[in-house]
């Protein structure tokens, strides 16, 4: 644990120098549900907002949702145009004097966006709002600046950077440590227990009931020390180079076609062939070993605000070449023949 | 294209999600079933009109992979115009062909149904196959009894 912590606390060069900050948990959806039950929920009266946007996976809008609606608080959302991009035209009057947090991935997980979070949270704190970044999709593949977005919590999940399942952390900054509560209570996390009474650690070893996935923190520290020594620049520049050769070959299909379309984007591309169903397009790669995601992602109403009920999903990564790239669109030259 | 790709999406499959057999929402709808994954998002209505004896009509209509989509459409060809007893007794047949209790020689299906023995390569599959047969076996269990006909 300890040695996991160094590697964050080196991950996170300036943000996190405090290791009180960082808490470990099952991933990015744990630490948000926290960050919504242990922190926000304390603080929400009816009346009040939440403001999220209408690319959320469904782990940074359900929990938020649920909070909303336990405390009669109004979950309002960032609307998102047909290339699926962020519409902040209206993000001052959403941003209002009961809104107590807001809640946006840096990168979609379904479009591949990059989101200006860096604006956002300057327009929360100019009314002091908090603001949470779900870093999921680019902790490990993005450079993470937290002291220049000045993010109050940030989240990710080790199974998205190279390390083990069942793995997160949450980082908050040190004036919200105190203010989060656990959700879990048990063996651990406790500095003096009574039958009438129990006097808890502080923030982030409050969260510690239970015995620690420990294999899982030493997994991530790993996964750390591994991307450490990968240069972000040059890997952000190759699976760039890769999703425009993609986007090349999707449209040499004729039938191929990106759901959306942001101008700022990852390595992250959702597409449809034709009238084939994203299921038979996986189904059909993955008799070749290429492993795509199919379906609508844990992001309905995403989805569902592009007008598609699922999508294929290609992601690229350090470990992907050229030549991954070719035999992808092969596969789809070979499906679209299979269905004509 | 590899052989086991090739029996998964055999002719009969392909055929029936190319050309689904009364894949529309008749007029006049009283009792139907909701086929539902909330994993992959597949959702097919398989609108009944049914009295206590007999599966009278059935159409369908919805959003699902070929394979949930062919399934679908060779329960609705198969079970209309069948009695509620053969109907769940075909159900049953297939469910278990599919989950492997029965093997092909042990079951009275035709060509249809076992055209999806290529799936059995495929487990994450079955819930494609089963989707809407799982839903038509607890309504034919439930007894209920929906609209008499689907049309005027």
């Amino acid at each position: 644990m300890t040695l996991a912590l160094k590697s964050l606390k080196s991950f996170f060069p300036i943000g996190a120098s405090n290791p009180k900050t960082i808490a470990f948990t099952k991933g990015a959806t744990e630490s948000i549900n926290i960050v919504a039950h242990g922190y926000l929920k304390k603080n929400l009266k009816k009346g009040d907002n939440v403001l999220i946007s209408a690319m959320e996976h469904h782990s940074n809008l359900i929990p938020w949702q649920q909070v909303c609606e336990e405390t009669g608080a109004t979950l309002e959302v960032i609307p998102v145009n047909e290339d699926g991009e962020l519409v902040l035209k209206k993000l001052n009057t959403q941003l209002n004097h009961r809104t107590r947090l807001v809640a946006i991935t840096h990168i979609s997980n379904v479009l591949g966006t990059i989101n200006p979070v860096e604006e956002v949270i300057a327009a929360a704190h100019k009314k002091n709002i908090p603001v949470l970044i779900d870093g999921a999709q680019s902790v490990g593949h993005y450079p993470i600046e937290i002291k220049k977005w000045d993010a109050d919590f940030l989240v990710f999940s080790a199974h998205k950077m190279f390390g083990p399942l069942g793995t997160g952390v949450l980082y908050c900054k040190d004036e919200f440590a105190a203010q989060i509560s656990p959700l879990n209570y048990g063996g651990g996390g406790i500095k003096n227990v009574e039958l009438s009474n129990t006097v808890f650690l502080d923030y982030p070893h409050n969260l510690e009931a239970g015995t620690a996935n420990i294999a899982g923190v030493i997994g991530l520290g790993a996964a750390i020390d591994f991307i450490q020594q990968l240069d972000m620049n040059e890997t952000t520049r190759h699976t760039g180079e890769l999703s425009t050769y993609f986007m090349e070959g999707l449209r040499s299909l004729g039938n191929g076609r990106r759901v959306g379309n942001p101008k700022n984007s990852g390595s992250i591309i959702s597409f449809q062939i034709g009238s084939i169903h994203p299921h038979d397009v996986a189904g059909f790669l993955a008799g070749s070993n290429i492993a795509v995601r199919a379906g609508h992602h844990c992001a309905q109403p995403l989805l569902e605000s592009m007008g598609v009920p699922a999508t294929v999903r290609v992601s690229f990564s350090i470990y992907n070449t050229r030549d991954d790239v070719y035999k992808t669109i092969a596969g789809l030259v070979e499906l679209k023949k299979f269905w004509s | 294209m590899k052989d086991d790709l090739k029996k998964l999406y055999s002719a009969i499959i392909k055929e029936h999600s190319a050309t689904p057999f009364h894949f529309e929402k008749p007029g006049k709808v009283k009792n139907t079933i909701k086929a539902y994954n909330p994993i992959c998002g597949d959702r097919f209505e398989v609108y009944i009109g049914s009295d206590e004896r007999m599966v009278n009509a059935l159409y369908f209509h919805g959003y699902g992979c070929a394979i949930s989509k062919a399934s679908t459409s060779i329960l609705v060809k198969t079970l209309e115009g069948k009695s509620r007893k053969e109907a769940l007794d075909l159900c049953d047949q297939f469910l278990r062909f599919i989950n492997k209790e029965l093997g092909s020689n042990e079951v009275m299906l035709s060509d249809d149904f076992l055209a999806f023995s290529g799936v059995h390569d495929f487990p994450e599959r079955y819930d494609c196959v089963l989707l809407s047969w799982r839903e038509m076996k607890k309504f034919l269990e439930s007894g209920a009894v929906a609209t008499k006909t689907l049309r005027n």
